[in-house]
């Protein structure tokens, strides 16, 4: 009996260990893949954030340097409020396009659900940088644009005002982002239930009410999880800037791949990537607490 | 058990060989040379003809500063570029930084025609040995749109011309400081103090809002000259050239006195592995068709004997390599001690 019974728990313990075995084995690549890809460029990252630049040699020692010249040069301030509040209204006109969109397809669209979608994510299959330059033809000197506009009457000559300046960026980020938003939009209007509307009208609720106090908070997470993809898709962009900016009004992403090329100031530059990551983690934070990745 | 532990092991490392495959037929490929240069200095219809010649590709990047090409070249320790075409402002840093080798001008054929005050030049002899071999060189020159702009322009204060607000572009490069400085009359535009730096921030932002675009690379700049964006601007030659064989109306002065430039040498890389790929290409860019073929795509002058004969006595007049008077007039890019607040400067005045 005592036989029998230490056999059994052999072949208990053998039972529950292998799986476990088999578990790790199968975790350890995509570990390796992580830690080598992924947490030892940041490792690095930060170390190179703490050291410097001394006639064009890193000094491999510890020093806060870069983060006091960002914090008080005036022109690195201007560029972080910049990025940072254009992200914000990039984010906030796409809230305001993806809204409506999303809630004829999510909600109304039917049978064409899926070829509605479709035609949302069809922009992201053509190359990015081919739908930033784009926009460089329609809002150029002698672009689409200003063609259309003379053509009909309306302008006498080409003007410039499309074209390198604050609007253009803001322009080309809210299309090329859009459906980063839209996506998980439709998602969260799929999910909606149809019952708390009509309860809603039920009682007499104004549509304007309903959307208030019963779509809007149902939606949130949705516009949260999008939100979180094109704030910070555009606070690390330096395409978009070079390509349709206005010549004062760099971001921050430009001042970093400036920093690693022309100036070959790394120390800097990763100090400045550093800032752009806690901008983007505080944002995520407090997307998380409202429960943005309910809907991704 | 231990079946089912190496079935799953094998499934994992699978999984991650994968990552690594595609990297297999790049290393595969023959006698390649990998170099880092301005651009045009490898333009196919010349590098052709080395191909051929001696069965090696030719596999080049385009930098946009000299600090981008310093940078990249020394990344990888000097083993992801065999060759670099270093200006006068890096070929001293490269050197300390030990990673160019010294060049053996026996292995050189050509190098006897090279014009003799380029073959003892300051920029890339150190120790009293060449570190580089020099083959091409120029200033930067006003370039502007011959329609809109109807007289020639003489000097670069027609840059602030309100009549031209919003229709001139200049190179994202901070050495242009060094261009700002000339236009202010300093003499000794690559040793600036913080007064003159300041100085030429106040002419910067003069400039600004006059300014359409900053350009980054000789190809965005022709674009933007044929969309009508800009019509005059702070350029290479090379976009002079690549612009009036386009068919547009361009034409460029080179205000007297008033220039900078540079000179430009191949420099091979400590590490290299493909050193005599190298030294045959240097070879074949100071022969004749070598030296014609770099002319001929960049507008920029050569630096040999065979090229001047190459490109034939008129030609050769025109681009200064029969008396170099132009050579010693130009304010050569060269080191600069506080470059880190040029750069700073710079982001400045782009914020």
């Amino acid at each position: 009996m005592a036989n029998v019974n230490t056999s059994l728990s052999r072949f208990e313990t053998k039972r529950r260990h292998r799986p476990q075995v088999g578990l790790y084995a199968t975790l350890l690549p995509p570990l390796i893949w992580m830690t080598l890809l992924y947490f030892v460029p940041i490792a690095l990252l930060i170390s190179y954030s703490i050291w410097r630049l001394e006639e064009f040699d890193i000094v491999k020692e510890f020093s806060l340097t870069n983060f006091q010249m960002i914090v008080s040069n005036v022109a690195y301030r201007t560029v972080i409020l910049r990025t940072v509040l254009t992200a914000l209204a990039v984010t906030t006109i796409d809230i305001l396009i993806a809204l409506p969109i999303g809630y004829f397809i999510g909600c109304y669209s039917g049978r064409y659900r899926t070829l509605l979608t479709l035609l949302v994510i069809l922009p992201l299959w053509s190359s990015y940088l081919v739908r930033v330059f784009a926009w460089k033809i329609i809002l150029g000197y002698n672009g689409v644009l200003n063609t259309a506009l003379i053509s009909i009457g309306i302008f006498q000559q080409p003007s410039q005002i499309f074209l390198y300046n604050q609007f253009s960026t803001t322009l080309t980020f809210v299309h090329i982002w859009l459906p980063f938003m839209i996506l998980p939009v439709i998602t969260a209007f799929e999910r909606l239930p149809k019952t708390l509307l009509e309860a809603s009208a039920d009682l007499n609720a104004p549509p304007l009410t309903t959307f208030r106090r019963i779509i809007l908070p149902l939606v949130i997470p949705g516009i949260l999880a999008g939100s979180i993809n094109v704030f910070s898709l555009t606070m690390g962009d330096f395409i978009t800037p070079s390509l349709v900016g206005s010549p004062s009004g760099i971001m921050l992403g430009n001042v970093i791949s400036s920093q690693f090329g022309v100036a070959y100031n790394w120390p800097l530059g990763a100090s400045f990537a550093l800032v752009v990551m806690l901008i983007v983690f505080s944002g995520l934070a407090i997307a998380l607490k409202q429960g943005a990745l309910d809907s991704l | 058990m231990l079946n089912q532990f190496i079935t799953a092991f094998l499934i994992g490392l699978l999984g991650f060989t994968s990552v690594f495959l595609p990297v297999q037929p790049a290393q595969a490929a023959g006698c390649m040379l990998t170099a880092i240069v301005w651009e045009g200095y490898t333009d196919s219809s010349f590098t052709k003809e080395f191909e051929e010649q001696t069965g090696c590709t030719v596999k080049a990047t385009y930098a946009g500063s000299s600090d981008e090409m310093f940078a990249k070249f020394r990344t990888g320790g000097g083993r992801t570029y065999d060759m670099i075409s270093a200006s006068g402002d890096i070929t001293e840093r490269l050197y300390k930084a030990g990673l160019v080798r010294a060049i053996d001008p026996d292995k050189l054929q050509n190098y006897e025609s090279v014009f003799a005050p380029f073959q003892n030049g300051k920029w890339n002899t150190f120790d009293g040995r060449p570190y580089g071999v020099t083959f091409a060189w120029g200033p930067n020159v006003l370039v502007y749109n011959s329609n809109q702009v109807k007289s020639a322009p003489t000097s670069w204060d027609v840059l602030f011309d309100p009549a031209y607000s919003g229709k001139i572009s200049i190179p994202d490069n901070p050495m242009t400081i060094a261009d700002v400085a000339l236009w202010l009359g300093k003499s000794e535009p690559y040793n600036l103090t913080d007064a003159d730096l300041a100085e030429v921030k106040d002419k910067l932002l003069q400039l600004r809002p006059n300014i359409r675009k900053f350009w980054t690379t000789a190809g965005e700049l022709a674009n933007l000259f044929q969309s009508g964006e800009v019509v005059l601007a702070h350029a290479w030659p090379l976009t002079y050239t690549q612009l009036s064989e386009a068919g547009f109306p361009i034409d460029s002065v080179s205000p007297r006195g008033k220039l900078t430039g540079w000179t430009d040498s191949w420099m091979i890389s400590k590490n290299s592995r493909n050193a005599d790929t190298a030294y045959q290409w240097i070879d074949f860019t100071l022969s004749g068709n070598g030296q014609k073929g770099i002319m001929d795509v960049t507008g920029y002058s050569g630096a040999t004997e065979l090229g001047a004969t190459a490109i034939g006595k008129e030609r050769a007049h025109e681009l200064f390599m029969d008396d170099l008077s132009l050579h010693s007039q130009i304010k050569m890019w060269q080191s600069v001690k506080n470059y880190d607040k040029w750069v700073q400067l710079w982001n400045e005045i782009r914020s």
